[in-house]
């Protein structure tokens, strides 16, 4: 095969000039003008959507079925209606009320999870900007190795880092022990016995690994140049960070966030290992206590639909900021 | 060459950066020294979780009821959720290989609603699905019913995001070019999908698949909510179960084993990404494991 | 990559809208589809309770006759328990397998609710179920239960004779006794200071806030709400009096506001390892705290207390044979094995709830060692039945109003 010639050697025809151009602009790459027609594309793409259809989409119908159904007498269990116009709303407003109006019993549950998810994503950001960014730019030869350190708590079971947890916390545990340092104190502090710091540590311990790796891909692709110009230039350490690393970042930031965070308003086995009070009760407990409960499966199936609303309405949002949202690649 | 003034040594932009090693450590040691205590009781010879009696293989073969040799409750939950890692994976890698250059390609509104329904089930809390189709396995007669069937359905429509953001990821750097040239010399646009598109997907299907496997071995909420009888539980759902109650160290031990699986098939998958990717440049990233998009 | 205006920008807007558009047209055309969609289907009649006052005797099932006498059970096939956790002896189950070499696969749940929703989603296959008699007519009912033969089930004779015939089921067509015990208060002398005679009403403990983070009641709505009740003095623990539900209410959140209580059935291994000091307790898990133990901890430390007038919340678990099972010999076999003297005695070692046999006297509980001596009070007589407060089975909207207090407590608002 002869040599490729590149394109400074030979005159480049105007059309090929003008895509060319566009794509180095950045553009969006003209649609249709590649390899293949609709229906290859198309048939590849239908086993998935089809999947998704029937197995995503259409539960959440069902859902909807059952939040608006009724319930059987004797052994209560949820009867789906399937037609909108035969749909019984007192199941739902029973939650709303419960929510909104008088005696709002189940409030401090939703107000619970987002503070305990606000303050553990926070901690989780404080823990591993400094972390991601030791490793995507300062640890030179070791970066692989920390990597696979970091990466480590992924394929480690979430259920034995917690019961790990569960079995150091225990009152005649290990962090008691160590606490007590070999008999100079008495601390017999029952950490597992509805504490809300419990809790919340447990939700970092169990989701900081979720945020460090977005950040550490994050940090790996922003310019080391603008760093070392900005040192350069005399900025001071927190100058540069505040000015050219921050801004740098945010997006890797914003994305960790919502990596973090939207799984952590499912969580009930965190607080159900960590706490056996129900003081510290989150949405996903709500959901749990009531979905195989006879008689409250409306209920859960409500506290479901709370939770999806709450949880897609964010990201839309920071879809609509970014990008058109045809585009996946985040 | 520095002074030994305090002030220029913290101003120096070149020193080792000392703290943040330190913060690095310490997050380290809190984020896997539990886990290396769990491991290390696995081994005691006492009742105990929390006080060394000793070294034994106990748990792991010796003890006649409750090792996890002989109990079968325990190795069938390994085996069981081996067992749904290995068939979840088998589904969705390829499913959510040629749904992603489905979506890459097919411009038009079904794709783009596809591409929200992709990018919504990627964030959503796993307890939603998890619900939802637990309602479907018990309201309706289909064929999702609670145990494997349901677990299995359950899972690979939760994972099937993964493969779609990588495989995405990696189409965006490969580009069209390839294709067109094979195309150029009288390829089909099947085939030349098949025989070169493919060849060029190799590391993003490897690694998606053992980003699968490793989530689904893991998995809590789904499999639970979508369990049926004990022999469909799995290792993590015998360690909330039993948590809660009197765990001895078998339970250790079941984990410290599905813990070592999981590390071997980690492993064999890394040095397989390695080797489809030898001789490319920038090749051997762990990146991909981070998820990069 | 920036925020992007202008026709392409616009393009897709667009697009979404539609996108939504064509999504609400295939909802309208898919809602009949799922309508047409098979779904289980329910029409039980009125809801049947039994009570001591009014015993009822069952039909037999229509859906689940009765099997057939002098079969064997096959070895090799399974047998599907469902149970709660740590309450069949291993031993127990292992030498039944040796015995018939049928495969047992022990199936746990967390709480009964959960049991009867799993249940009754049919496509399980569970042989044996060990309810209490609170649901025990919506399981007959909902035809989810097979009669039993009782021509397997040799080892009846060994029960007590108030349970030849029990009000609960007459003829004992449906169930046999599966454990009896008691539901009281437990402390540990060391961890938590309990003197009983000081309250009026003994039950004040629990909310006597110098056991705040040191305390726990139990898992279970009924047993949780009823000792409330028997607080505020209502002796009657199936009560539908809306005023007696809503002091329980009252009651039950102040309890959580001040004492801060764990809520859990793991009490027989929480105490024992020092969570916390003070608990109530079902009878058969304080006498199974001394297993527990660490080992140089004394047994003494221990005490269970229920009322002396025996006055207070009795009740027995039962076994029962489901419908939705495949394997109804072994299911027979194994009922009869739980009869039997050594098996029980197998049973009562490792759960340390009591079984209603004639060959386990209470009194000779504590001669025989089996029970220590400061847990004798743990021991539940037969005449204890005639006085105690079973929590029975209620009707439809009490049982709501019940789990709405239950459901708030458990929320944490």
């Amino acid at each position: 095969m002869a040599e490729v010639e590149t394109e400074t050697d030979r005159p480049v025809p105007d059309e090929l000039e003008e895509s060319q151009a566009s794509r180095r602009r950045g553009a969006e790459p003209e649609p249709q003008k590649g390899v293949g027609s609709r229906w290859l594309w198309g048939g590849l793409a239908l086993p998935g959507i089809v999947w998704l259809c029937l197995l995503f989409i259409a539960p959440l119908y069902v859902v909807l079925a059952i939040i608006f159904g009724g319930i059987d007498p004797i052994l209560r269990q949820p009867v789906p209606v399937w037609n909108p116009l035969d749909w019984d709303f007192s199941q739902f407003n029973f939650v709303m009320g419960r929510i909104f109006g008088p005696d709002p019993y189940f409030r401090p549950a939703m107000i619970r999870t987002v503070a305990y998810v606000a303050s553990a994503s926070l901690i989780c950001l404080v823990i591993a900007y400094p972390v991601a960014y030791f490793t995507a730019r300062l640890a030179g030869r070791w970066k692989g190795l920390l990597l696979a350190a970091l990466i480590a708590p992924f394929w480690i079971s979430y259920m034995m880092r917690m019961l790990a947890w569960v079995n150091l916390l225990q009152t005649d545990g290990l962090v008691n022990k160590t606490l007590s340092a070999g008999g100079l104190f008495n601390v017999h502090y029952a950490w597992l016995q509805g504490h809300s710091t419990t809790v919340i540590l447990g939700l970092v311990y169990g989701y900081v690994p979720y945020m460090i790796l977005p950040l550490y891909a994050g940090l790996d692709r922003a310019p080391t140049a603008m760093l070392e110009a900005a040192r350069d230039l005399g900025a001071s350490r927190f100058q540069t960070f505040y000015r050219v690393t921050w801004p740098l970042t945010r997006t890797a930031v914003v994305v960790s966030l919502l990596v973090t965070t939207l799984p952590m308003l499912g969580d009930y086995f965190t607080v159900d290992l960590l706490s056996g009070s129900p003081s510290n009760s989150m949405i996903g407990n709500l959901i749990n206590n009531s979905v195989l409960t006879p008689g409250e499966t409306g209920q859960a199936g409500a506290f479901v639909l709370i939770v999806l609303v709450v949880s897609v309405i964010p990201m839309f949002i920071y879809l609509r900021s970014t990008r058109s949202g045809t585009d996946i690649a985040v | 060459m520095s002074t030994l003034s305090p002030v220029s040594w913290w101003r120096n932009p070149w020193r080792k950066p000392w703290g943040l090693m330190i913060v690095t450590a310490l997050y380290l040691t809190w984020s896997l020294l539990p886990v290396a205590v769990a491991v290390l009781f696995s081994f005691n010879a006492g009742r105990s979780r929390v006080t060394w009696q000793g070294f034994s293989m106990r748990w792991y073969y010796g003890d006649p009821l409750r090792s996890v040799w002989h109990d079968s409750s325990l190795h069938a939950a390994l085996v069981h959720t081996l067992w749904l890692g290995v068939l979840a994976t088998a589904i969705t890698v390829p499913l959510g290989v040629a749904l992603a250059l489905g979506l890459d390609r097919w411009r038009g509104r079904i794709p783009s609603g596809a591409n929200l329904a992709v990018i919504v089930s990627f964030v959503l809390p796993e307890i939603l699905m998890a619900v939802s189709l637990l309602f479907v396995a018990t309201v309706l007669v289909s064929p999702l019913k609670l145990g494997t069937s349901g677990q299995v359905l359950g899972l690979v429509t939760f994972q099937l995001s993964w493969p779609v953001v990588i495989v995405r990821a990696r189409l965006l750097t490969i580009g069209r070019d390839y294709e067109e040239a094979a195309v150029d010399l009288g390829a089909s646009p099947a085939g030349a999908v098949w025989r070169v598109l493919m060849k060029l997907l190799y590391p993003a299907i490897f690694a998606s698949a053992v980003l699968v496997f490793a989530d689904v071995i893991d998995d809590f909420i789904l499999v639970r909510y979508l369990s049926g009888d004990s022999s469909t539980e799995t290792v993590s759902i015998k360690v909330y179960n039993t948590a809660r109650a009197a765990p001895t160290p078998a339970l250790n031990a079941l984990t410290t084993l599905l813990l070592v699986t999981a590390l071997i098939v980690v492993t064999l998958g890394y040095l397989g990404y390695r080797w489809f990717t030898r001789g490319e440049k920038g090749a051997g990233a762990i990146d991909v494991f981070a998820g990069e998009s | 990559m920036g925020a992007r205006t202008g026709p392409a920008h616009d393009r897709s807007r667009q697009l979404h809208r539609r996108t939504v558009l064509r999504g609400g047209l295939l909802a309208a055309v898919g809602v009949p589809l799922l309508s047409a969609c098979q779904t289980r289907t329910h029409d039980y009649g009125e809801l049947r309770i039994p009570t001591p006052e009014n015993p009822i005797r069952w039909p037999l099932s229509k859906k689940y006759p009765i099997i057939e006498s002098g079969l064997k059970p096959q070895p090799g096939s399974v047998l599907r328990i469902y149970n709660y956790a740590d309450y069949l002896s291993p031993k127990m189950m292992k030498d039944f397998e040796a015995q018939t070499g049928v495969d047992i696969h022990l199936s746990t749940f967390n709480d009964a609710d959960e049991a009867l929703t799993k249940i009754a989603s049919g496509n399980l296959g569970f042989d044996l179920y060990f309810p209490s008699y609170d649901s025990l007519g919506k399981l007959i009912q909902a035809e989810l239960l097979r009669p039993l033969n009782q021509d397997y089930l040799t080892n009846a004779k060994n029960l007590w004779h108030s349970f030849d015939n029990p009000w609960y089921d007459l003829g004992s067509r449906y169930t046999i006794p599966y454990t009896i015990y008691s539901t009281g208060i437990g402390w540990r002398t060391d961890l938590a200071d309990v003197n009983l005679s000081q309250y009026e009403n003994p039950f004040d403990v629990f909310w006597d806030t110098q056991y705040t983070d040191n305390m726990a009641i139990l898992d279970d709505w009924h047993t949780a709400i009823g000792m409330v009740l028997m607080r505020n003095g209502v002796n009657d623990l199936n009560t539908t009096n809306s005023k007696y539900l809503e002091e329980a209410r009252v009651a039950l959140l102040d309890l959580r506001k001040t004492m801060n209580p764990k809520v859990t059935i793991q009490m027989y291994t929480d105490m024992p390892s020092g969570q916390y000091g003070l608990a109530q307790f079902w009878s058969g898990d304080a006498i199974n705290m001394p297993y527990y133990l660490p080992k140089k901890t004394p047994v003494d430390i221990l005490r269970y207390w229920f009322p002396p007038d025996g006055v207070g919340e009795i009740d027995n678990d039962l076994v029962v044979c489901l419908g939705q099972g495949s394997n109804p010999v072994a299911a027979h076999y194994f009922m009869n094995q739980i009869l039997d003297v050594t098996s029980a005695g197998q049973n009562f070692g490792f759960t340390g709830y009591q079984p209603p046999l004639k060959q386990f006297t209470p009194s000779d509980l504590v001669k025989q060692g089996y029970v220590p001596e400061n847990l004798a009070t743990a021991v539940v007589q037969e005449s204890d039945f005639k006085t105690g407060l079973p929590l029975l089975q209620l009707p439809v909207t009490a049982e709501n109003e019940y789990h709405q207090i239950w459901q708030e407590f458990k929320s944490g608002g």
